[in-house]
């Protein structure tokens, strides 16, 4: 009795646990290059990252497949920019935002356009990174979950472009969104911190500044963490405080360092 | 009536024989003159062709007239006109009128360089009419060495002067040359004092320094000398060493190379059977990781775009 129990629950165990079926080869080849590529990039291989998401792009035009085309023009795009060559990084975006007829769909838009900006904002070239921000917003419509980025990248562009109570303003209100993410916070709050060190609100800066730093760790962003303590040691040598300056500047250049050499 | 009386038998036609005589001397004197006339081409038919000079300088009567380097003619007279242009007649022996042209032109040459004068007529071009007794030829005189020599002096006189010019300015290139020569070769006298001091002073220190250099290579090759044959020695056993040691390798390789191909085949066929599993291991852990209980544990493959954020 006790066997056929056991029997039994076996079979609705292998009936409820059944593997999907195998997909088309070119289709199987096309994730399993876009998974090696992820797993690539997640490791921080970028030139591994790079060639997996061409082929995966390669397979996935091959198969007409044109949501898999724009995620993976996207991905290799964001791969290309971690390489430090944004002027190719632009170009792959501009093969979904130049497209004449529409066969992209706009969440794909909209994410172009906001990683262009972004790319564009790190250029400095502020007038064209305005321009596609107002794309961006435009297909968001304030709806869209990307909105937190768009408002904390627009508070980045204030802030550069001279206004700093704008910046201030629209990066405090920010901060305090929790719908916005950990990551979106943590640049809200640099922002924050950036515009108080502008507007010579000095104490405050520094403050926010720690918190960021804090966020940041917490995240493991080293870029982001050295930022933080160059932003610390500024305002501290401007508070007057020159050894608090020096400790948090060599922080700074250690922090350089370990990342030169990973 | 006689003069003598012709008693002596031998004065008989005495008048006679010395008519006779003398008429014999006359026939060959005349023969003599024919001769010598036929010779001089006096009883040659001649026709007179006519030129018109500038001057008569160097013409005379009896100048020969040369065609092709032969005789022809002689000049026959000479005549002043009312301009003032001498006329000329030269005659021409018939027989060569047909060998010039009426463009033919009269020349006054010298024959060689201080020979005498002589006048040179050209055949003309072929194709005109042939010279007639009466014509008139053009003439012109042949420049000889008094002209070359003129014109030699025109040509040379102002290059002589130019150098004479060139020579005596004082702010021309001569003369400036030759200043700065001066001075180059007064600058000259005292590089040369300055290059007999560095000389001496290159002397000085060879004796002082190179030559203790010398001393020290020398006694260096001594000891080189004295150390090369252990050094040699060793060397020497080192590629004995060497040798054996590649010969041994060359056994081993030539004592395993008949196993190679085999355990190359065994390599390749664990490698596909490796291969081979790997993939069905993966198969494996494909369903694996989609089936209960698994796929609550493995997280979801990632399928929308990779993070990026507005600080990226």
């Amino acid at each position: 009795m006790i066997r056929c129990y056991l029997l039994l629950s076996l079979f609705l165990v292998a009936c409820g646990s059944a593997p999907p079926p195998r997909l088309p080869q070119a289709l199987e080849q096309a994730n399993a290059a876009e998974k090696d590529a992820r797993r690539a990039l997640k490791g921080g291989e970028l030139l591994r990252a790079q060639h997996g998401f061409a082929k995966t792009l390669a397979l996935r035009q091959a198969l007409d497949d044109t949501a898999g085309v724009a995620t993976t023009l996207i991905n290799l795009a964001t791969v290309i920019h971690q390489l430090h060559e944004d002027e190719a990084a632009l170009i792959w975006l501009d093969k979904i935002l130049l497209e004449k007829v529409r066969i992209y769909a706009p969440e794909f838009h909209l994410t172009a356009a906001f990683r262009k900006a972004v790319i564009l904002t790190n250029l400095a070239r502020l007038d064209e990174a305005e321009s596609t921000l107002q794309l961006a917003e435009k297909i968001c419509e304030k709806k869209c979950t990307t909105r937190f980025g768009i408002d904390a990248l627009r508070a980045r562009l204030l802030l550069l472009k001279g206004d700093a109570e704008g910046a201030l303003a629209l990066a405090q209100a920010l901060s305090k969104e929790a719908l916005a993410g950990k990551e979106e916070q943590a640049n809200a709050l640099r922002v924050v911190a950036a515009a108080e060190e502008k507007l010579a609100r000095l104490a405050s800066a520094l403050l926010h500044y720690q918190a960021v730093l804090e966020m940041d760790k917490s995240l493991a962003l080293g870029t982001r963490i050295g930022e933080d303590l160059n932003g610390m040691a500024r305002v501290s040598k401007l508070l007057g405080h020159e050894d608090e300056s020096a400790m948090y500047a060599r922080r700074a250049a250690l922090v350089s360092e370990g990342l030169s050499r990973k | 009536m006689t003069l003598l009386a012709d008693k002596d038998e031998r004065f008989k036609n005495l008048f006679g024989k010395a008519a006779l005589f003398i008429l014999l001397a006359v026939l060959g004197l005349g023969l003599v003159f024919l001769w010598t006339g036929i010779k001089k081409g006096a009883f040659t038919p001649k026709s007179p062709i006519y030129f018109v000079a500038d001057s008569g300088q160097d013409l005379s009567e009896g100048m020969p007239v040369k065609f092709s380097g032969f005789k022809i003619g002689k000049l026959n007279t000479l005549t002043l006109d009312e301009q003032g242009h001498v006329q000329v007649e030269v005659a021409i022996e018939t027989k060569y009128l047909s060998l010039i042209r009426q463009d033919a032109v009269m020349s006054l040459k010298k024959e060689g360089v201080i020979g005498d004068g002589v006048l040179d007529v050209s055949r003309g071009t072929e194709g005109k009419p042939v010279l007639v007794a009466g014509d008139k030829v053009r003439f012109e005189r042949a420049s000889g060495l008094e002209q070359a020599v003129l014109e030699v002096k025109n040509r040379i006189m102002p290059i002589l002067d130019d150098l004479q010019h060139t020579l005596h300015d004082p702010d021309g290139d001569v003369r400036q040359t030759l200043k700065n020569l001066r001075e180059f070769s007064g600058e000259m006298r005292g590089t040369r004092e300055r290059l007999d001091r560095v000389l001496g002073s290159v002397d000085t220190n060879l004796n002082n320094e190179v030559g203790p250099l010398l001393r020290s290579l020398r006694q260096s090759a001594a000891k080189i000398d004295q150390d090369m044959p252990v050094l040699l020695k060793k060397v020497d056993s080192s590629m004995e060493s060497l040798r054996l040691t590649s010969e041994a390798i060359k056994d081993a390789v030539q004592h395993s190379a008949p196993q190679l191909p085999g355990m190359l085949g065994e390599a390749r066929e664990t490698l596909g059977k490796t291969r081979e599993m790997v993939g069905t291991t993966q198969e494996v852990v494909d369903s694996l990781s989609t089936s209960w209980p698994l796929k609550n544990v493995v997280p979801p493959p990632e399928t929308g775009p990779v993070r990026m954020d507005s600080h990226d």
